[in-house]
C-alpha cells in the first residue's frame, strides 16, 4: 500500500473504530454538570448529525460511522475553501 | 470539554466569540504570510533573484502545506470521536491541540483546532454554537497556541519532556479556565468544584500525552517532517 494513502486511511479507520468501540459514558464536563446539578442549563441546538448520528439510518454503528465520514468530508471541504480564499486574497 | 449553549452567560459568550474570531483571522493572515514568504524563498533558490518580485505568490510547496494542515485536522476530528473511559462513569477523548501545534506551528494549530470545533458545533451539536468562542479559547488558544510555546520551552533538550509538559498544560489549564468561565457565569462555585475538575482531567491529561506522542510519531513517519 502506498504510504501516502495511509494518511487518509488512518482517520477513516479511526472513525470506524470509534463507531464500534467509543465509550458512551458522559465526558468530563458532562460528569461535572451532572454531579453539581447544572446539566439542565444546557440548551439543545439543532444540527443535521446531532450526537454523531446519520439521519434515517437505524443501525447505531452504521449511523455513527456515516456521520463521522461526513464530518471528515465537511472538514476537508472547509479547508479547501479556506485555502482558496487565502490564495485569492493574497493575489 | 465542549461547553454547550446555556452554561455561560451572554456577556462572556459574546466577548469570547469576538476574541476568538479576531484571533482566527489573525492566525489565517499569519499562515498566508508564512506561505508567501516560503514561496519566495523557494523561488530565490531555484530561479533568478530578479524573478521574485514578479512571481510572488503560492507555490506547489504552499499547496502541500495546506494539504498537510487539512490532514492534521482530519486526524484530530477522527480521534476526538473516540471516547475512552477514564474513570467510573466518565469518558474522555483527545484534545489534539499539542499534536496540531507541534506538527503545524502555533498559528496553524489554532486554526486547525478552531475549524474542527466549528465543524463539530455546526453539524454535530458537539459544543454550543454561541459557546463556540469559549470552546475555541479553551481548546484552540490555550490547548494549542499557548501549549506550543510551553512545548518549545521544555523541548530544547529533548522532544519527550516537552510533549509531556505541554499536554498536561493543555488539558489542565484549559479545564481550569473552563471552570473559571463557569464560575463567572454562576453555573458552579470554583472553590467547591476545583478538586473534582482537576481529578476528572488528570486521567485525560495522561491519555492526551500518550496519544499525542504516538500520533506525532506515526504522522511524521507517513507524511515526513512537517514545517513548524
Amino acid at each position: 500500500m502506498n504510504k501516502k494513502n495511509l494518511v487518509f486511511i488512518i482517520p477513516i479507520f479511526t472513525v470506524l473504530l470509534a463507531s464500534l468501540f467509543a465509550s458512551k459514558l458522559p465526558d468530563t464536563l458532562e460528569t461535572l454538570a451532572i454531579n453539581y446539578g447544572f446539566e439542565d442549563k444546557a440548551k439543545k441546538t439543532f444540527s443535521l448529525f446531532s450526537n454523531y448520528s446519520f439521519p434515517f439510518v437505524e443501525n447505531h454503528y452504521a449511523s455513527t460511522f456515516l456521520a463521522g465520514i461526513i464530518g471528515l468530508c465537511i472538514l476537508y471541504i472547509l479547508f479547501k475553501i479556506t485555502t482558496n480564499v487565502i490564495k485569492s486574497l493574497a493575489k | 470539554m465542549h461547553i454547550p449553549d446555556g452554561f455561560l452567560n451572554n456577556n462572556l459568550t459574546v466577548g469570547l466569540l469576538a476574541g476568538s474570531v479576531s484571533m482566527l483571522g489573525y492566525c489565517l493572515s499569519k499562515i498566508s504570510k508564512s506561505v508567501t514568504v516560503a514561496s519566495s524563498r523557494v523561488l530565490a533558490n531555484n530561479v533568478s533573484v530578479t524573478g521574485i518580485d514578479s512571481q510572488l505568490g503560492f507555490s506547489e510547496n504552499a499547496n502541500k502545506y495546506f494539504q498537510r494542515l487539512a490532514l492534521i485536522a482530519l486526524w484530530v476530528f477522527a480521534f476526538q470521536m473516540f471516547n475512552i473511559p477514564v474513570k467510573s462513569a466518565t469518558s474522555a477523548h483527545l484534545l489534539g491541540g499539542v499534536f496540531a501545534a507541534i506538527l503545524a506551528g502555533p498559528f496553524a494549530g489554532f486554526a486547525i483546532i478552531s475549524f474542527v470545533l466549528i465543524t463539530q458545533s455546526l453539524f454535530f451539536s458537539d459544543g454550543g454554537i454561541l459557546a463556540l468562542g469559549a470552546n475555541i479559547f479553551n481548546m484552540a488558544f490555550i490547548g494549542s497556541f499557548l501549549s506550543y510555546y510551553v512545548y518549545k520551552y521544555f523541548s530544547r533538550r529533548s522532544h519527550y519532556p516537552g510533549v509531556f509538559i505541554a499536554c498536561f498544560f493543555s488539558v489542565m489549564t484549559a479545564s481550569l479556565v473552563c471552570l473559571l468561565e463557569l464560575e463567572l457565569s454562576d453555573s458552579i462555585m470554583f472553590s467547591t468544584a476545583f478538586k473534582d475538575m482537576m481529578n476528572l482531567h488528570l486521567g485525560m491529561a495522561c491519555l492526551e500525552t500518550l496519544i499525542t506522542l504516538a500520533l506525532i510519531k506515526v504522522f511524521r513517519s507517513i507524511n515526513g517532517q512537517p514545517n513548524e
